[in-house]
């Protein structure tokens, strides 16, 4: 009896219901009619018209799958290398002292380290065959990651298996599209893929000037002030490396650190070739001047060089640090370090926590290497003293980049004749940020006599001027 | 800028053909959900639920019933499509939708698609049962009506990536 009452009431409510309303609901019945009948379109698609893609299309050339590249290109001819990359290397055939190869502190060889290798070959095989995440994390992983921790002076570290994805997998990890990325200039080439892969707004400063970096966050401050709310949510990050690959000077920290503390940006710093080199211990460029590594957000270094063994890492407060055992690519995308490897990092850790004094002879020979270097007048050296890592150029070179990597490619092969292994620094030309001026790249070690250096000095002497004498 | 790279239709199809080898394209998941199996019921049982709880309010008489039910489904619908922006996950894409409100981020921006229909004709009829229900009292059309155009107005494409002055542009 209520239920007819309540239609009752209803329908009668219907009938006398107040004009407006009807009409409006007839409007809504078009509108939903219209909607239902509307053809679904991507609002940016119509942009271009038919005649406008067929210009296109025929204008369009197809690149060759495989450009062009000259007979002589250096990659087509490589120098293949017969022995181990210690301090002697057999290049050709040829038998050579090794300036070359990043093995700074000459762990190469230490029987140390490949005692430890063989060891971890015979416990965990040649290989983790999985990602971290995928049964891929051996005991020694875990391991090492506390002892670099704790080497460096730091809560936690995350270890890649592979240097170059070290740094360019955490910068993206951070830094997403809205947000602002200083850096030098100068850096190299796996912080330029970072770059690329962040998508974020990079700003370029010229290399090693704080003065120049200053007027950038100047004036990210000014667009800071007009617009405060995106600026809320725009992080800011600063990177730079320890030492550098390409010039091989060093960053100059207490004044960066300034500008970070000042205008609040992040700092990341690829210590690459600074790890085992700068610093007392080998703690790098940080301990090199001594500031607190707190100050530093995050420190990301590669294995390869210093430690003789592979892959790299991030190290820096566990807030930070740990966020990139998700989002770091190269971590959970890649298998993890073979565990051999990880156990002759743990083993170069150990030798040089025990005994520093290896990094005390590396300085010493690179500032005798650099001493020597500089009395040569045809040969212009580029880097800290302190620095292994040196480049050569002639002293009077021309701005011509292929006429001038043909005469150190000379010089190159002047020396390999002779038994002195140097190498010109490669860059995929295309892709470099700011291609540096054609040079040797040469490395400094630490098991180098002076005798040795001298010789080297000599050699190179005779290579430059031999070559001067031909162009 | 926030608009202007929509994900390729390629992306679409290759999550369904992801056992198919290769990297897949990063896809957003919130373009997609909405889509799913079973969603459009859940979402319709989602509001019946709402409504017969709210019913079992005694006090509450039938039209003021209605009333709420499309008020707070008309507002719960305005702050997860069009205020909440980004998503709530770590997306493969270095943070593209950071600025997209999910209603934006919907079939990666393409424009009446069923979901899209689906979810403006549901306030709409929500609206007409309401009108029914509290037998055109002319207090609840008004509220009633500035309830469906805080959620019919945000969704037409001419207001797609818009921010009427610059709130919740960032």
């Amino acid at each position: 009896m209520d239920l007819k009452w309540e239609l009752k009431e209803m329908f009668d409510s219907l009938v006398s219901a107040p004009k407006y309303h009807l009409a409006l609901e007839g409007c809504l019945v078009m509108c939903v009619l219209w909607l239902i009948f509307h053809k679904s379109y991507r609002p940016e698609a119509s942009k271009l018209t038919e005649k406008e893609k067929e210009e296109l299309i025929n204008e369009w050339t197809p690149e060759p799958l495989v450009p062009d590249t000259p007979a002589d290109h250096y990659a087509l001819n490589p120098r293949i290398v017969t022995s181990k990359l210690g301090k002697r290397i057999v290049i050709d055939g040829t038998d050579c002292l090794n300036l070359s190869t990043h093995n700074y502190l000459g762990f190469v060889e230490n029987d140390k380290c490949i005692e430890s290798a063989i060891k971890g070959l015979r416990k965990y095989g040649v290989g983790s065959c999985g990602p971290r995440g995928f049964y891929g994390t051996v005991d020694i992983h875990l391991e090492l990651e506390s002892r670099l921790a704790q080497f460096m002076g730091v809560e936690e570290a995350v270890l890649y298996s592979y240097g170059f994805s070290a740094i360019s997998s955490a910068i993206p990890a951070y830094s997403k599209v809205g947000d602002v990325i200083f850096v030098d200039e100068g850096v190299n080439f796996a912080i330029q893929q970072g770059l690329i892969a962040s998508r974020s707004k990079i700003k370029f400063f010229k290399h090693n000037d704080v003065e120049d970096l200053h007027r950038l966050l100047l004036e990210q401050a000014d667009l800071d002030r007009k617009n405060p709310k995106k600026a809320k949510v725009t992080r800011r990050f600063l990177v730079v490396e320890g030492l550098y690959i390409n010039y091989g000077d060093i960053c100059p920290l207490p004044q960066l650190l300034e500008l970070k503390k000042k205008y609040k940006v992040r700092m990341f710093i690829d210590d690459t070739c600074a790890l085992g080199v700068l610093g007392a211990n080998g703690r790098g460029v940080v301990e090199h001047f001594g500031v607190s590594v707190n100050d530093i957000d995050m420190i990301c270094a590669t294995l390869e060089n210093a430690m003789a063994a592979y892959g790299g890492f991030c190290c820096g407060t566990s807030f930070i640090v740990d966020h990139q055992r998700l989002s770091g690519l190269g971590y959970c995308f890649s298998a993890s370090l073979p565990p051999l490897q990880a156990a002759v990092a743990l083993t170069s850790l150990e030798t040089i926590e025990k005994d520093n004094s290896v990094i005390e002879t590396l300085r010493q020979n690179c500032q005798t290497m650099h001493s020597f270097l500089e009395n040569i007048p045809s040969v212009k050296v580029f880097g800290e003293p302190i620095s292994p890592v040196k480049h050569l150029r002639f002293s009077n070179s021309t701005n011509d980049y292929k006429h001038e990597t043909k005469k150190l490619e000379a010089v190159v092969d002047y020396a390999q004749e002779r038994g002195y292994a140097l190498t010109v620094a490669r860059y995929l030309e295309e892709s470099e940020h700011l291609l540096p001026e054609p040079s040797i790249r040469l490395i400094v070690n630490a098991l180098l006599s002076d005798e040795e250096m001298r010789q080297s000095a000599q050699l190179i002497t005779q290579s430059f001027e031999s070559v001067l004498s031909l162009y | 800028m926030c608009c202007r790279g929509g994900r390729r239709a390629m992306g679409v199809v290759l999550v369904w053909g992801m056992m198919l080898g290769g990297t897949p394209a990063q896809v957003n998941p919130n373009s997609l959900w909405l889509n799913s199996r079973g969603m459009w019921l859940s979402y319709a049982c989602g509001v019946l639920v709402l409504h017969l709880a709210l019913l079992s309010f005694p006090f509450l008489s039938v039209a003021t019933v209605w009333t709420l039910t499309n008020v707070i489904h008309n507002l719960v619908m305005f702050v997860f499509l069009h205020v909440l922006k980004g998503t709530p996950w770590e997306s493969g894409d270095q943070g593209k939708v950071r600025k997209l409100t999910h209603w934006e981020q919907i079939d990666d921006g393409i424009q009446f698609t069923s979901t899209r229909k689906f979810l403006t004709v549901v306030p709409i009829i929500l609206f007409f049962l309401t009108s029914f229900y509290t037998k055109y009292d002319s207090f609840h059309f008004v509220v009633n009506f500035i309830a469906l155009l805080l959620v019919l107005l945000p969704k037409l494409p001419q207001f797609h990536c818009v921010r009427l002055f610059g709130i919740n542009k960032y």
